[in-house]
């Protein structure tokens, strides 16, 4: 991991395309801007580290998990 | 032309070689599956396995959200400019999302809206998109909500 330290309105390139500004710092809470192209992904970890988990749980249904969930569902339309 | 797959659910399937679809960036969590085959559950099931092709082992049960959310609203351009489907319309694209059943709990069965799998059916490409900031829960439950 790269470490550097950043003053409030000093900026980090990464690549040719992505710029990270570091706005504000209040106390603990340190506010970012992003500036990158429309096709990369920005968001806090926290929402991908979700998504791979609930895939890992998501990876290992059975047929007969799902079965049962469909006659379940079925019922109570 | 027809592949056969070896699936540890379903034994050994026989797809056709055009409907296999390449994820570059596999699935969250597993990067290295690049190729999947999506087909039907069953009749009257509103889900489809969405299987690995290089791991047998490996299968998702995803269904359209639209069928328990029906104003179900993801922005895609994103997505879609990060795979360079620069042409792509919106007859080319699908949206299925992530079940989850807890093991031995099949009326918990959930969705998870924040992660949906965008498929360009006519490139027979997908990717795994991050919705970052919606109303939409990673653990929407189904039950109760056709």
């Amino acid at each position: 991991m790269l470490v550097i330290t950043r003053k409030p309105g000093e900026r980090i390139m990464i690549g040719d395309d992505i710029v990270v500004t570091v706005i504000e710092v209040k106390g603990s809470l340190v506010k970012l801007g992003v500036d990158a192209p429309k096709s990369i992904s920005i968001h806090r970890q926290e929402i991908s580290d979700r998504i791979r988990k609930q895939n890992l749980e998501a990876s290992g249904i059975d047929v007969s998990d799902l079965n049962m969930a469909v006659a379940i569902l079925n019922k109570t339309q | 032309m027809q592949v056969k797959i070896t699936t540890t659910r379903f034994g050994t399937i026989s797809v056709k070689k055009d409907k296999i679809i390449y994820m570059p960036s596999g699935m969250l969590g597993f990067p290295e599956r690049k190729h999947f085959v999506l087909f039907g559950h069953k009749e009257n099931s509103p889900f489809f396995w969405y299987q690995s092709v290089d791991d047998p082992s490996l299968a998702f049960v995803v269904t359209s959200p639209f069928l328990f959310v029906p104003d179900y609203n993801v922005e895609a351009d994103e997505a879609a400019k990060s795979m360079s489907w620069n042409d792509a319309d919106e007859n080319d694209l699908e949206l299925y999302v992530v079940a989850n059943i807890p093991k031995g709990e099949p009326d918990k069965i959930t969705a998870n809206l924040i992660g949906p799998i965008l498929i360009n059916i006519r490139k027979r490409q997908a990717v795994q998109m991050v919705i970052p900031s919606s109303p939409y829960s990673h653990k929407f439950p189904l039950a109760g909500r056709n």
